[in-house]
């Protein structure tokens, strides 16, 4: 908005408009803004370079945790397969009264049958 | 500056500051130009000093792929174990250490001595250690004595499988059955990392990686079926008890696919350790006499004897040279097809062919001759067959060429027909002059019950690598007879089983096809001896066969020198267990 000066009167004859003194609000300098900047950046950047390297030895330990449990999980199924041999499960088997099946019944369905015709075998397991 | 003087004099405190303000200044150049040094001239070779002891470049070994049978039921496995060793001069008392080390490990102490005294920096006290006895040994605190991990093989099913799988050496390479002809493939490709480290070995994120990773070994899904595997090792091993043999071998094809389903024999042995568990091997002065790893079904070669009789006759009936009902007349129990080959008390070895039973001379069927397995009827079958066709057929049922299974270093047989030999083609016809290995006979006999189609036997059925599995390429079919044929010899079979000589091989609820075979084994003198192979191989049920069963029982007591005697019974009970494993429905009772 421009000022326009007010008009001389009588009372006001003898006033004049000095120029005052400029007073400049206090700024940073941009420079030091630069700066603060910089050194932010910097200590960011150790940071994060640490915080990476400290994930390196984080990562190391997920490694070999996941390698024990690949090892356990290899002797687990090991160790099932062990069980599971027959020539293990026989011998524990007989001694428990098992023996293998001498009548063995099959149910076989003729579609075209109402009723199902059950066929029944006996063996004596060796026929010798 | 004192007026009048006339010299320059300078105050000591200003001195002193100078002096120091030099001294700073020298040291600052001097340290700026080792800065300099270090940072600009010597940089690149410091550098590389630097990144050498970072840098690290490991061999990646590939996870060796695991075996399988057909239900997915682990046969071969590979595991971390630690491998002990020691550091001789660093052991302060190697005759108690020999002595603690042995008695734990098993091993002998005296080795283990001798070891620990040599002027070697490294011996390896026991390789490939189950982890917890090694760290129970590490535990102890004894000097100079360390473990690193090392892979090891395992077979979990121990000596059931182990004439299939074979097994492996120290260093985990293949030396026998699938573990060899498979090696490579199950082997895997290496692999190699090349990374930055930092002291304790962690590798450095931002640092230099280069990783190829290893690419496992691929894992091999069998046609094996380890129960049934087990029942026919051990209906083998009752064998042997029963009769006295010395051996005794069995297969099991599924008729449709030439999948095998178990191949085992007696004795077994212990891939691990590769000990025998045969006690005639115990009492062996040379242990290599023993052929513990021997497969006898796929590199043995026996003259299969009457079993040999399927491909003649089925040579016959397709060249429509006779029929079942064919009458052949005057067949008499002794033929002399050279002059003067039957009078010698020891017949002549080929020349002179007799039939099992002495019986008059008579008119007999073609059925009959087969069902009574007559040699002397089989040769003047195979007479108007001639040599060239009956050659021809043995040549089409795979004798005398190897099947092609999948497994090291195969029998091709032996078909002998000598230039000159006048009777060969005759002693061909009744199984001998002729060498087959049992698997070439499951097959031929397979090719009977898959209506006239042969196909190659095999134990592998597909491959598992990071693609997923993919099946097995390279399985051959052909045709060697017509389904007709085929028909008119499984009604053969089925006679042998309940009219002749393969009663023994019944099996309740299915009808049962067969023949007996019994061959009289060649001695040292190239003579032939009453010490016999006792065979029979036949189908299961004999109205759309799914399963044929090759029995060969080496050596009987004369007892059970016969196939029907010694090896039907074998067959019989493998052959139950292994419709029951398949579930195939039954067929009916035997007529």
């Amino acid at each position: 908005m421009t000022v326009r000066p007010a008009p001389r009167t009588a009372e006001n004859d003898g006033f004049r408009v000095l120029r005052g003194r400029r007073i400049r609000k206090p700024t940073i300098a941009p420079w030091m803004i630069m700066a603060l900047i910089a050194v932010v950046a910097f200590l960011g950047l150790g940071f994060a370079r640490t915080s990476l390297d400290g994930s390196a030895f984080d990562l190391a330990e997920l490694d070999r945790a996941v390698a024990e449990q690949t090892a356990l999980n290899r002797q687990l199924n090991l160790e099932i397969a062990r069980l599971e041999n027959p020539a293990r499960i026989s011998p524990l088997a007989e001694e428990l009264g098992l023996v293998i099946p001498v009548r063995t019944n099959q149910i076989l369905v003729d579609l075209d049958s109402a009723a199902p015709v059950v066929a029944e075998r006996d063996g004596d397991g060796t026929n010798q | 500056m004192s007026a009048g003087s006339g010299r320059l004099r300078l105050q000591p405190a200003k001195v002193r500051i100078a002096l120091i303000g030099i001294l700073v200044v020298l040291a600052w150049v001097a340290m700026g130009y080792r800065l300099v040094q270090i940072q600009v001239f010597a940089a690149p070779s410091l550098a590389e000093e630097g990144l050498s002891q970072r840098l690290v470049s490991r061999d990646l070994a590939p996870q060796r792929g695991k075996i399988f049978d057909r239900n997915g039921d682990l046969l071969a496995m590979t595991v971390e174990a630690q491998s002990l060793f020691a550091v001789p001069n660093q052991v302060e008392e190697p005759l108690w250490l020999a002595q603690q080390i042995g008695g734990l490990l098993e091993a002998d102490s005296d080795l283990i001595f001798e070891r620990l005294t040599s002027d070697r920096d490294f011996v390896y006290l026991k390789r490939q250690v189950d982890g917890v006895l090694a760290e129970e040994i590490l535990g102890m605190g004894i000097r100079g004595v360390y473990a690193h991990p090392e892979p090891t093989r395992i077979y979990p099913a121990r000596e059931v499988a182990s004439h299939v799988i074979g097994f492996v050496n120290i260093d985990g390479v293949g030396q026998e059955g699938l573990e060899l002809v498979y090696d490579q493939e199950l082997t895997g490709i290496p692999g190699k990392a090349e990374f930055e480290r930092g002291l304790d070995g962690t590798p450095i994120l931002q640092g230099i990686s280069d990783i190829v990773p290893a690419v496992p070994g691929v894992d091999l899904n069998t046609t094996i079926d380890i129960p049934l595997q087990y029942q026919a090792q051990q209906a083998c091993m009752d064998a042997v008890k029963r009769t006295g043999a010395d051996n005794c071998w069995v297969v099991v094809l599924e008729v449709e696919t030439g999948e095998i389903l178990a191949m085992t024999g007696s004795p077994p042995f212990d891939p691990v350790s590769r000990q025998t568990l045969d006690p005639q091997c115990d009492r062996l002065e040379d242990p290599s006499e023993c052929r513990m790893f021997s497969n006898f079904i796929v590199r043995g070669m026996y003259e299969p004897g009457s079993t040999q009789k399927l491909i003649t006759f089925a040579a016959a009936l397709e060249e429509s040279e006779v029929n079942i009902g064919t009458t052949i007349s005057a067949v008499a129990d002794v033929l002399e097809l050279r002059d003067g080959a039957c009078r010698s008390a020891e017949d002549d070895l080929y020349g002179c062919y007799r039939d099992f039973t002495e019986h008059e001379t008579r008119d007999m069927t073609v059925a009959e001759i087969f069902t009574r397995s007559s040699n002397v009827g089989t040769i003047m079958i195979a007479d108007r067959l001639g040599q060239n066709r009956l050659v021809e057929y043995i040549e089409k049922f795979g004798l005398g060429r190897k099947t092609g299974v999948d497994y090291t270093v195969e029998s091709a047989g032996l078909l002998n027909f000598e230039a000159g030999c006048e009777t060969c083609w005759a002693s061909a016809a009744i199984g001998y002059s002729v060498a087959a290995s049992p698997l070439q006979m499951a097959a031929a006999y397979a090719a009977i019950g898959n209506d006239g189609i042969w196909i190659t036997p095999h134990i592998v059925a597909s491959k598992t690598d990071v693609d997923g599995a993919t099946e097995v390429a390279g399985i051959e079919t052909r045709n060697v007879v017509s389904s007709g044929t085929a028909l008119l010899m499984r009604a053969l079979l089925a006679s042998v089983v309940e009219r002749g000589t393969g009663g023994n091989a019944a099996v309740a609820g299915y009808r049962v096809g067969g023949k007996t075979g019994t061959a009289n084994k060649l001695g040292s003198d190239g003579r032939y001896t009453d010490d016999t192979r006792a065979s029979f191989v036949g189908m299961a049920p004999i109205s759309n066969p799914k399963i044929v069963v090759a029995v060969v029982v080496d050596s009987p007591h004369f007892d059970y020198r016969t196939g029907g005697a010694a090896a039907a019974p074998v067959f019989a009970a493998v052959m139950e267990q292994a419709l029951h494993r398949l579930g195939v429905t039954p067929d009916g009772e035997q007529r």
